[in-house]
Formats: structure tokens, C-alpha cells, sequence
């Protein structure tokens, strides 16, 4: 272990007692492979109850089938939309977040005075933490209205394109209603990770750039962004991670349909997200549905654990400086 | 407003101070003409605030911009001016959008906010009493009791696996490094169902504040051992191997001068954790059942926590549930703020000061 520097053959008056040493060590070292029991026993336990789900459904039509009755005979449990739902959402809502959240951190770092950079760093950082149920409930009180205001305006204008063609003229509830939701909470997450990067950035290289005749936006775009992308590219699939796993602010601003796949047309009051849906059934969810929703619950776990593991990798990629 | 168009550049760098006068003058027109224009065209067409934003203030303030950079600098200042006016558009859109969150809540909760709210609970309480009755109180204990458990339980094992992430040099400590930062992205739900699948599901236990307190512990640990991590990372290599030097067991140089160094690191570290789980809710809706009245006994019981209290009203939805959402929203906001401001007072103080010596 680290004892690299307690000489051995040096005769000490007092001999430290190397048991207490060895309990310390050893307690250090059963709370590091702590955190491989929990994620097994995650795993494990979700996987025990979920089966009966997985096994009367079969894998691939759980995941990728569409319906979920539970009054039918035989009962239907896939999670097709909900999943389609929730990377939809989650791609748009980072698609709007990443230009917000740049445009924040370079305001921030590069060209805000200091005390305007102060605040703006506080509400950012600050909106980082705040709970998602008050998102949710900023989402569904104040929110709501105004995004389908917007929503009816786009379809107006470029309802001709079928991205953006409404059929029912209601716009709540809405996908896109609550891509935005999830693109104010992410926007903080990315942004305090990027203003990181931006404000640790070697203040040299962007001098060396000026000098040689760099414009703002030649150095924005040929030095800034290259160097910082790595970061921001982690930052995003964190983001992600957390916009799939997003629960109840998508619970309230988002009409859940199980029975088809919503493609495209997000302005249409359907869509689905994997979380939500557990919220949604699990009151009502008597053993086989139980079982089914914590099927669901393992299919999300699992995505995330891919895309958190990418993200994170590619994050200690972009962040030497963290590593040791 | 007035020097955006230039980087910072050093202060004893005069040669092309000159430039200064064109610059300001592009600058403070690029930023009052198409705001007036706009204004004037909104109140004149009785336009649509978004529309009239997006269809004219934009295009307008775009060609102002490059317009600004082209008068400042040539034609390579085009690209300039489009730049910051796309950064600043953005960022405002951003910053209001944010500040919208806090401020709604802000004077949506005050409204609901009284002394009793603070201490009555909500028995007898439906969605259509007024707020004169009932409040957050129960709510406001059950969170502290839950998130006490919590970090009772993590901060310990939290502490514990960054010190076996810095100060021993086993062999899986990269592997649990990656999973640490894998469980910093579990799904909340997933975490809930997790204690409900092992705990609830096989008869262990009902629904009741512990097993909230335990289904919280995998989303604060990773929080808690990354920044305890990092602190403890910033105590210098010297320090420990002076206690060591002088004849001090691993542990002993430890506890005496490795963890007093890092104890601002640590309190940070704590205080972020909490703030991380405070707002909860998915997982406490599936491990705890959302009491009306004050329950202090976390193994028996349903329990009420302010996240669960905001779902219940904001699910009930009636004028005044959705007022006591508001107002259990500011109480939380207030609890996140807390411990946002002590964890920046926290980590503004210096690591790895010396600590004070104890007077007998």
C-alpha cells in the first residue's frame, strides 16, 4: 500500500501498532469496492424481479414493441415509444441546450464584465441544483402556456413541413414543450462545465492567437472551440444521461402515449419517456405490471450506463489537468 | 456594452487605443438602433413578442452587428460582430429563461409563505382548503429526517472511498473511479426501484422514510467521494510524508493531518451532497408513501418530504394545491440556496491551510 516512505529497518522506540494500520486500510478498501456492489446489486436485484417481464414479453418486443395494457388478455408490456420518447426528447432538448449553453459560458468567460459575469455564473450554477420537481412545476405553472403559444406560432408559419404540422390543434403536452423543460435543466449542467474549461483555458495560447492576428471569432472558432471540445462533448452525454433519466418534470408537461410511436410530430400533444412511465403506472401496477416497469427501469439504467461511461471517459480525456 | 467587440487585451498594450473611438461609436449603435427599431416596430404592428423577435429584432441586430465589425475592423470584424450578437442573444434568451425559474418561484411561494406553513402539517387538509390551514411542516421535518439518515450513512462510506481513491494504490481503483462516475448518471427512478425491487418488493420492509433514506445513498455517494476526492487530492504529498517521517501510523497521519487539511474540501463535499438529494422525488415517491401528518419514526409510517409535497399538490392541482406547491418550492429552494452559499464559503476558504493547534 502506500507505505513508501516508513523505512522497515529502522528501530523505532515506540512501535507503531501495524493493526490498526491494516483496519484502516482495509476499511478504505471496503468502502472503495463498495461501489461495485452497489452497481451490482442494482443490476442483480432489478434483474431478479424484471424477469418474469423480460421472459413472458421476450427481450426484443419489450424494448422495441409498442402497447402497455395491463387489462388485456394476454396483458401487453412494451416500451417501444417510451424509449423512442425518451431519446427523442432528450436529442432535442440537447440540441437547443449546447448553443445556449456555449453562448452562456463564452458570455461568461470572455466577454461579460466582471460583476455581470458574477451573477450570471451564480444563476447558472445555482439552476444546476435546483430540484427537478421545481422545474416541473415552473414547467406545467408558467411554462406550459407560453411554449405552446410558441408551438402554435411555428406550426402556423412552417406547419407545411411535417416535423412541425399539427393535426389535433392541441399544443400542450406536447414533446417539444417538454424538450424545452429538459433544455432549461440541462443548460446549467453543461454550461458550468464548459465556463470550467473556458476559464481554465491557457490564457497564452489565446494571447499567441491574438498576436498572430486572430479575430474574436477566428479564435473562438480555431482555438477556443478545439481545445475545449472534448469537455463540452462530455458535458453533453452527461446532459443526456440526466435528460433520459429526467422523471417528473417530464411526468407533468408531457402526454404519455403507449400505443404508437410519435416519429417526428412533436408539436402533437403524445410522446413518451421511460421514467415518466414508471411514475405514471406504478400505483396502479399490480405483480406483472410491477414487474414490467422495473424491466423498464433496467432498460434505462442500462442506456445510461453506456452513455455515462462514454461521457465520462471522454471527459477525463479533455481535463488532464484533473488527472493525477 | 461598449468594448464587446475586442478581447481583453494587456493594459500596457497602447498601440491601437486609437481604434477605441470607432469601435465604441459601431458599438453603442449596433446595440441601441435595432432594440429602438424593434420596440418601435413591436408597439407600432401590435406584433407578437416572440415573432417579432425572432422575425425582426434578430435579422436586424445581425446586420448591425456585422455592419459594427466591418465599420470597427474591416471586412474580418463581420464575423466578429455576428459572433457576439449571436452569443449575447443567446445568453440573454438563457438568462431570462433561468431567471424566469427563480423568480416565479420567488414571488409565486412568498405569496403562500406564513408562519403556520412553516410548522402545521397538512391532516385535514384537501385541494380545495384555503391556505389559512395547513402547511409544510411535516414535509420540511421528513426531508431533514430522510436526508439526515442519508448522510449519516454516505458520508462515512463516501469519505471512506476517496480515501481509498487517493491514499492507497491498489490496483481497481481506475475501475472504481469509472463506476463511481457511471452512478453519478443513475436515473433517480432507477435508484427507487432499486430499494423497491430488493427491500420492498420481498417483504423487508413497507414504504417508509428508511428505505427513501437508503434508495437516496447511491445518488449521494458519487457526489460525495468525486469533491471528497479532490480535496483530499490537494493536500500536498509533503505534509503526509512529514507525519509519517516522524513515526505516525498511516491512520494516525490520517486523522491528524491529512483530513484537518482537507476539512473545508470535506464540509464542501457534504454540503453538495445534500444539496444533490434534497430535491429528490422520483425514487421517495416509490420507497415512501407521502404522508399527511407529521411522522418522525422513519421505520414506520408514510413520510412527507418537500419534494413529494410539491408532486402531491402539483398532481392535486386545484388554485390553492398549486400555491402550497409554490410555497414548499421556495422553502426548498431556500434549503438549496443554504447550502449552495455554505459550499461556495466552504471552498472559497483555503485547502490545506495549517490547522489551528488545540489548546488543552
Amino acid at each position: 500500500m502506500s507505505n513508501d516512505v516508513a523505512p522497515k529497518r529502522l528501530k523505532l522506540v515506540s512501535k507503531p501498532s501495524r493493526t490498526a494500520d491494516k483496519v484502516f486500510f482495509a476499511v478504505a478498501k471496503a468502502a472503495g469496492y463498495s461501489s461495485f456492489v452497489l452497481v451490482a446489486a442494482i443490476l442483480f436485484f432489478l434483474m431478479l424481479r424484471a424477469w418474469p417481464a423480460f421472459e413472458s414479453q421476450g427481450v426484443v418486443n419489450f424494448i422495441f414493441g409498442a402497447g402497455w395494457n395491463s387489462t388485456s388478455d394476454p396483458q401487453v408490456f412494451h416500451m417501444g415509444p417510451m424509449l423512442y420518447g425518451s431519446l427523442l426528447i432528450a436529442a432535442i432538448g440537447v440540441a437547443l441546450a449546447v448553443p445556449m449553453a456555449i453562448s452562456i459560458s463564452y458570455f461568461i468567460a470572455f466577454m461579460a464584465t466582471e460583476r455581470l459575469a458574477k451573477v450570471a455564473t451564480v444563476i447558472v450554477d445555482l439552476l444546476a441544483a435546483i430540484p427537478s420537481v421545481v422545474i416541473g412545476l415552473w414547467g406545467l405553472g408558467v411554462f406550459s402556456p407560453v411554449a405552446a403559444e410558441w408551438g402554435r406560432m411555428l406550426s402556423e408559419a412552417l406547419g407545411f413541413i411535417p416535423i412541425f404540422s399539427n393535426a389535433v390543434d392541441i399544443f400542450l403536452r406536447s414533446p417539444f414543450i417538454a424538450s424545452l423543460v429538459i433544455a432549461v435543466m440541462i443548460v446549467p449542467i453543461i454550461a458550468s462545465i464548459t465556463r470550467e474549461i473556458f476559464s481554465q483555458m491557457d490564457q497564452e495560447i489565446i494571447k499567441g492567437a491574438m498576436a498572430l492576428g486572430g479575430t474574436r471569432e477566428s479564435i473562438f472558432r480555431k482555438v477556443i472551440l478545439p481545445t475545449a471540445s472534448g469537455g463540452i462533448v462530455g458535458g453533453v452525454l452527461l446532459a443526456l444521461g440526466r435528460a433520459m433519466g429526467e422523471t417528473v418534470a417530464i411526468f407533468f408537461v408531457l402526454n404519455l402515449t403507449f400505443d404508437e410511436f410519435n416519429w417526428f410530430k412533436i408539436l402533437e400533444p403524445s410522446g413518451g419517456a421511460v421514467a415518466s412511465l414508471v411514475l405514471a403506472r406504478f400505483n396502479e401496477a399490480l405483480q406483472t405490471e410491477l414487474s414490467a416497469l422495473l424491466a423498464a427501469g433496467v432498460v434505462l439504467f442500462v442506456v445510461t450506463l453506456i452513455v455515462n461511461t462514454i461521457a465520462s471517459y471522454i471527459v477525463d480525456k479533455a481535463q488532464p489537468w484533473r488527472k493525477l | 456594452m461598449t468594448d464587446t467587440l475586442s478581447m481583453p487585451r494587456p493594459k500596457n498594450a497602447a498601440p491601437w487605443v486609437n481604434l477605441g473611438g470607432r469601435v465604441r461609436l459601431a458599438s453603442w449603435v449596433a446595440s441601441i438602433a435595432p432594440s429602438a427599431i424593434f420596440v418601435a416596430a413591436w408597439l407600432g404592428l401590435q406584433l407578437d413578442f416572440m415573432a417579432a423577435l425572432l422575425t425582426i429584432f434578430l435579422p436586424i441586430q445581425l446586420a448591425f452587428g456585422a455592419w459594427a465589425g466591418f465599420y470597427s475592423y474591416g471586412r474580418k470584424g463581420v464575423n466578429d460582430g455576428l459572433l457576439v450578437v449571436v452569443t449575447i442573444f443567446f445568453s440573454t434568451f438563457v438568462l431570462v429563461l433561468l431567471g424566469s425559474v427563480l423568480w416565479s418561484v420567488i414571488s409565486e411561494g412568498a405569496a403562500a409563505l406564513s408562519p403556520h406553513f412553516i410548522y402545521q402539517n397538512n391532516r385535514y387538509i384537501t385541494g380545495t382548503t384555503g391556505l389559512e390551514l395547513g402547511g409544510a411542516g411535516h414535509a420540511i421535518l421528513g426531508s431533514i429526517i430522510i436526508t439526515g439518515i442519508t448522510t449519516l450513512i454516505t458520508v462515512p462510506l463516501g469519505v471512506a472511498t476517496a480515501v481509498y481513491l487517493t491514499e492507497t494504490r491498489d490496483g481497481a481503483r481506475g475501475i472504481v473511479r469509472t463506476l463511481l462516475q457511471a452512478l453519478a448518471g443513475l436515473p433517480s427512478v432507477v435508484a427507487g426501484l432499486f430499494i423497491y425491487s430488493m427491500l420492498i418488493v420481498s417483504g423487508w420492509s413497507s414504504q417508509v422514510g428508511l428505505m427513501a433514506s437508503l434508495a437516496l445513498i447511491p445518488l449521494m455517494l458519487p457526489t460525495i467521494s468525486r469533491v471528497a476526492e479532490e480535496s483530499l487530492r490537494l493536500v500536498p504529498t509533503e505534509l503526509r510524508n512529514g507525519a509519517l517521517a516522524l513515526g505516525a501510523p498511516s491512520y494516525k497521519a490520517f486523522f491528524m493531518v491529512t483530513l484537518p487539511a482537507a476539512k473545508t474540501g470535506i464540509v464542501t463535499a457534504i454540503l453538495l451532497g445534500v444539496a444533490r438529494i434534497i430535491g429528490e422525488t422520483a425514487p421517495l415517491i416509490l420507497t415512501a408513501v407521502i404522508a399527511n401528518e407529521t411522522n418522525v419514526n422513519p421505520t414506520a409510517g408514510g413520510m412527507a418530504t418537500l419534494p413529494t409535497y410539491i408532486y402531491n399538490f402539483l398532481y392535486l392541482g386545484d388554485a390553492t394545491s398549486l400555491q402550497r406547491a409554490w410555497g414548499a418550492a421556495l422553502v426548498l429552494l431556500i434549503f438549496v440556496g443554504i447550502l449552495f452559499v455554505g459550499a461556495r464559503i466552504a471552498s472559497a476558504t483555503r485547502v490545506g491551510t495549517k490547522p489551528k493547534r488545540r489548546k488543552k
